[in-house]
């Protein structure tokens, strides 16, 4: 029988993103990925997950291997297929949404996005409601939006007016007590 | 708060001060005040490796006896477990404290119950240095850069190579040295970014230890690219590019980042 340690197969992986704006001036994300085999310390690099994938099967099945040499080879042969048809089924129910950020990780964020925008327009809903209810009146929400760059802008200009205008009148309030 | 000066100078003199300081990187040494803990002293294999472990998981609060059987020694089982423990617990603690008495509490491995922690107050570890020297780069690199260069500079003197080399197949070392590599590969290219100008010759050697800790580190070209160009040296900047392409090409097979391409654009152009 193997021992624990055979019996065990760790893997250090390492993904680098890298955003960047295409010749085309698209911007574009990569991941470069590294993975290690932690106990016999070989290492690949790739840019597409099925590679690391199969690199993970190749070392599994060696593991297997080196487990069941001393079987006959029947049934080496059906603990292998039996081990692979394992491997296959894990890399299957691989959490989709990983797999999916690293082929495509712009298509995640923009699910991810229509998930919580899904949220919002459920909070919003709920809130209209409540609303309604207490006021008796429909609100047109979607008209209400956020503060933009050009609204704080103006704000600000008209502040500024405003603040010079006080101190105008400031000073005229001054001339008038000293006539006084 | 103290300045970042004073916070290099604090780390400098806390490796001086303490009782026992510890090498984990390049090679496994541990000293006892000035005196260097020989083979001898250590005994067994898996004192050392205990000790290791204890190094190893030092942010981790209170470790169990049982956890730590099971992360590094999976083959040991039931009462065997128990006592290959203790001897190595032995051993660490007589290694590092040969004149305790007996009965009296161990000063750097603490015992709480059934857990077991490092003592980190009293415990120069270089890896805990390297990062607090990094961390002190990172924040000094935009207002203070010559004391940022200073703290890489210290970080990167401590990188005498990968963590706990002789644990290269252990499972349990496997994310500290990851960890560690990363950390060390950013402060290799901001350093020698930091520097390329006043210095393209160390920017160069820094690039060129980057490549050797991961050979198809892009930044680490790029880096050696500005540095030859800096230099005058078109040709090699030329080669440079030439190698990282190849390298990209064999080992992803994808092309350089537009930046990169941009750079080798400017070299052609001069």
């Amino acid at each position: 029988m193997a021992n624990k340690k055979e019996e065990t197969a760790s893997f250090v992986v390492r993904f680098t993103q890298k955003i960047f704006q295409s010749e085309e001036g698209e911007a574009q994300v990569q991941w470069r990925g590294n993975i290690r085999h932690v106990q016999g310390g070989d290492e690949q690099r790739f840019s597409e997950f099925n590679n690391a994938v199969e690199f993970i099967k190749t070392k599994l099945a060696d593991l297997t291997q080196k487990a069941v040499e001393d079987k006959p080879l029947e049934e080496q042969k059906g603990i292998l297929s039996k081990s692979f048809d394992l491997w296959r089924k894990m890399a299957k129910d691989t959490p989709k949404m990983v797999v999916d950020t690293i082929k495509d990780p712009m298509k995640q964020i923009s699910n991810v996005q229509s998930q919580v925008q899904d949220q919002i327009s459920q909070v919003k809903d709920n809130i209209t409601q409540t609303f309604e209810e207490k006021i008796g009146k429909n609100l047109e929400i979607d008209e209400w939006r956020g503060t933009t760059k050009s609204d704080y802008k103006n704000m600000m200009g008209l502040m500024e007016k405003m603040a010079e205008e006080i101190s105008r009148l400031n000073d005229k309030v001054d001339e008038l007590s000293k006539k006084i | 708060m103290l300045s970042f000066a004073s916070q290099i100078e604090q780390l400098t003199s806390a490796e001086k001060m303490a009782a026992i300081r510890v090498q984990t990187l390049g090679t496994f040494q541990v000293w006892r005040e000035e005196e260097l803990i020989s083979t001898k002293e250590w005994g067994r294999d898996k004192t050392i490796q205990l000790f290791q472990f204890f190094v190893t998981a030092r942010h981790r609060h209170a470790l169990h006896k049982e956890k730590i059987i099971d992360r590094i020694w999976e083959d040991v089982e039931g009462k065997s477990a128990d006592q290959t423990f203790k001897v190595a617990l032995h051993g660490v603690n007589k290694a590092l404290e040969p004149n305790r008495k007996s009965r009296t509490e161990a000063r750097f491995i603490k015992r709480q119950g059934i857990t077991y922690q490092l003592n980190q107050k009293e415990v120069w570890i270089d890896v805990n240095a390297l990062e607090d020297y990094i961390k002190i780069g990172n924040l000094a690199h935009l207002d203070e850069p010559k004391i940022a260069i200073q703290a890489y500079q210290k970080a990167l003197t401590l990188y005498e190579g990968m963590y706990l080399p002789n644990r290269l197949y252990e499972d349990w070392s496997s994310e500290e040295r990851e960890r560690i590599q990363v950390l060390t590969l950013g402060a290799l290219i901001t350093l020698g970014e930091l520097i390329v100008e006043e210095n393209p010759m160390e920017s160069i050697r820094l690039s060129q230890q980057a490549l050797l800790i991961d050979h198809s580190w892009e930044d680490a070209y790029r880096l050696q690219m500005q540095a030859y160009l800096q230099k005058g040296n078109r040709p090699m900047a030329i080669k440079t590019y030439q190698q990282c392409q190849k390298v990209l090409d064999e080992e992803f097979g994808i092309a350089p980042l537009p930046e990169t391409k941009q750079l080798f654009r400017q070299i052609q152009q001069r």
